[in-house]
């Protein structure tokens, strides 16, 4: 039972973790991204799509972080060069792209909510031989896809590009300190919009996962809301990517259990609100102890 | 210069820029989806004619119209309310829902009481669970200096995820196959003003809302406050302004109002709580609120636009090949654009 639900708690936190990495360099960028979900529905769908065309899964992960990538850069030009606000944009993207989508579903397919695509070629299994027999550590890595091991070995080249190297610090620079960056002869709003299309084909990559990498079908909801988990990891993580990678982790976690607990009596509903209510107190914590220490500071 | 900063310069005057700007969105909205519809091998002025008159011809379009525009109308003014004092509150999509839940419950619990008071009952209950709901992230805010953005965005996942598990367990209604509460008692709904449409009294009652917004705005010395601490939160802080308990109590009414909003719509409009209750209402209030630049007659005029997009949406759909998500296209990206400057294209490229 416990492999079980490690098993699938290490396929669910494959997308959030994408997703969530993608968040963290676009707010280091200095952009909130609420779109996220948009661009996971479109690279599930364009994933899908893809995979049926050439039955070939790499050029459908292409395809899907091109997508994701291009919606991307096309919403931080809106917010960078427009002044949208970031905010309510990103949800008006998320209802633009799902209805967008939903419109190509009825015309093209005539389907009004899931399409399932001849010939699809799903994500392979990596296999390593003799792992699936260790406890847990089986169940966790044997027999997941590429995308997942992609999304692991991404939290150490995050942490190592964002920390160590000239386009990390002026990513940070760009998002932080727009003026300084200026000054010092960078474009800050071009760093901002590479971070958001860097955003946008993690977060492709974490639709064709869905798509491609579990069900080999797509529907209209099929992102659920993991871009908003996502959302709710990195803000758990506060700009760390080991952090925010055991946040996706943990609400990884939470929704295999919640799957587990279906039918068990347990409310699905309860357990899906507990990533929010983490944050939430994670937030209220770091309050208290700041205010604490101003008052020990001013005592 | 935003367009909210010269507002309080020259309160009285009509700001023909702001109201240009304000239809910007709506432009660029019906052009992509004019493409869409070209590529699709539809006629776009065929199927926006269609949308005019299914959203405006007749009395009784226009009355579907106004039903669909109220609960956008309200939380468009809840929002107003803490986007004026410089506080980006985007809770008030989860307290549609819980205010939504609220007022149901109310109304098919509370069957005793008599048609005036039960309604009074409801709405009060609704106002209740909405402003202690977003009292919580103003005291994070003023208390701890929780960023609201943050704080109101997670407590809306929190709160759907709330109201589904209610609408599903405790206040699912006996033998239903869908998840909704039982029907609200009938003495307990908001009458009909203009018969047969369901344009309910929830309409009026966003206008009356709407106009004490407009005179909060200008005249109360809160409402005064909210503004220099929109402005200039420094300088509002030094000439005395309580800016924790201005955040409070400011945040409170957006509560209540969003709250409010959500039993009205149950009262006026759903007769009961169901899964899907909102399909974005505070959202779409927010985006509103942004493109009318807090003011009330920019305000109605977006919510009625909104309204009309998702009235017409629903009865093309019904009358051509037209897909339904045509409308949800046109929505999103009139909020993408809501607040966007073209203006600085055309001046050429500024420091951001």
């Amino acid at each position: 039972m416990i492999d079980n639900v490690l098993a699938a708690a290490a396929l669910l936190t494959t997308p959030i973790l994408l997703a969530a990495i993608g968040g963290l360099i676009n707010r280091l960028g200095g952009i909130v991204n609420l779109g996220l979900e948009g661009m996971m529905l479109t690279g599930a769908y364009v994933a899908l799509a893809a995979s049926s065309a050439t039955q070939s899964w790499p050029v459908a992960l292409l395809a899907a972080l091109i997508a994701g990538g291009v919606v991307g850069y096309l919403f931080s030009l809106a917010v960078t060069r427009l002044q949208a606000n970031e905010i309510v944009a990103g949800v008006g993207l998320n209802v633009a792209t799902a209805g967008l989508i939903g419109f190509i579903l009825k015309d093209y397919y005539h389907s009004s909510g899931t399409i399932r695509l001849p010939d699809v070629v799903m994500l392979p299994r990596i296999v390593i031989p003799g792992m699936a027999q260790i406890p847990i550590v089986g169940a966790i890595l044997s027999g997941k896809d590429p995308l997942t091991w992609l999304s692991w070995a991404l939290v150490p080249i995050t942490a190592f590009v964002l920390s160590r190297t000239r386009a990390g610090l002026r990513l940070r620079a760009a998002g932080a300190a727009p003026e300084a960056a200026r000054a010092l002869g960078l474009d800050p709003l071009a760093i901002r919009d590479a971070s958001t299309a860097v955003a946008g084909a993690l977060a492709g990559l974490a639709g064709a996962q869905l798509s491609i990498g579990v069900v080999g079908v797509f529907s209209v909801g099929i992102s659920g809301g993991r871009a908003f988990i996502a959302l709710a990891a990195f803000y758990f993580g506060r700009n760390r990517p080991g952090l925010t990678a055991a946040g996706a982790a943990l609400f990884g976690l939470f929704d295999a259990i919640q799957i587990y607990l279906q039918g068990r009596g347990v409310a699905p509903e309860l357990m899906q609100m507990l990533p929010y209510i983490v944050v939430l107190v994670v937030l209220t914590a770091i309050g208290l102890a700041e205010r604490r220490r101003r008052l020990l500071q001013g005592a | 210069m935003t367009a909210a900063t010269t507002g309080v310069v020259r309160t009285s005057r009509f700001d023909w820029a702001a109201l240009v700007a304000a239809f910007a969105p709506f432009v660029v909205a019906l052009i992509v989806g004019a493409i869409l519809l070209a590529a699709t091998g539809r006629n776009p002025l065929a199927v926006y004619g269609l949308m005019l008159r299914e959203g405006f011809g007749g009395e009784s379009r226009i009355a579907a119209t106004l039903t669909a525009a109220t609960p956008i109308l309200f939380t468009a003014i809840a929002t107003a309310i803490s986007f004026r004092a410089g506080i980006f509150n985007v809770g008030v999509e989860g307290v549609f829902s819980l205010g939504g839940l609220a007022g149901a419950v109310a109304g098919f619990t509370l069957t005793a009481l008599p048609s005036p008071l039960l309604i009074l009952a409801e709405l009060a209950v609704g106002a209740l669970v909405g402003a202690l709901w977003l009292a919580a992230p103003a005291l994070l805010r003023a208390r701890l200096e929780v960023d609201e953005v943050v704080s109101t965005l997670m407590l809306n996942f929190v709160a759907v995820n709330l109201t589904l598990y209610l609408v599903n367990g405790p206040f699912l209604a006996p033998g239903s196959a869908n998840s909704a509460t039982p029907m609200i008692a009938e003495a307990g709904w908001l009458p009909r003003i203009a018969p047969p449409s369901t344009l309910s009294l929830a309409f009026v009652m966003a206008l009356v809302f709407l106009a004490l917004y407009a005179l909060w705005d200008r005249l109360t010395p809160l409402g005064f406050e909210a503004r220099l601490n929109g402005l200039n939160p420094r300088f509002s802080r030094a000439i005395g302004i309580d800016a924790p308990r201005l955040i409070l109590k400011v945040m409170i009414i957006s509560g209540a109002i969003g709250g409010l909003a959500g039993s009205a719509h149950a009262l006026g409009v759903t007769h009961r709580f169901v899964v899907g209750f909102s399909p974005g209402y505070g959202w779409t209030g927010l985006a509103v609120a942004l493109m009318g630049r807090n003011s009330a007659i920019g305000m109605l005029l977006g919510a009625i636009v909104f309204g009309a997009l998702a009235s017409a949406g629903t009865t093309v759909q019904l009358f051509s090949d037209i897909p339904l998500e045509i409308v949800d296209v046109l929505q999103g990206v009139v909020t993408i654009f809501a607040v966007v400057r073209f203006g600085r294209l055309l001046r050429g490229r500024r420091a951001a």
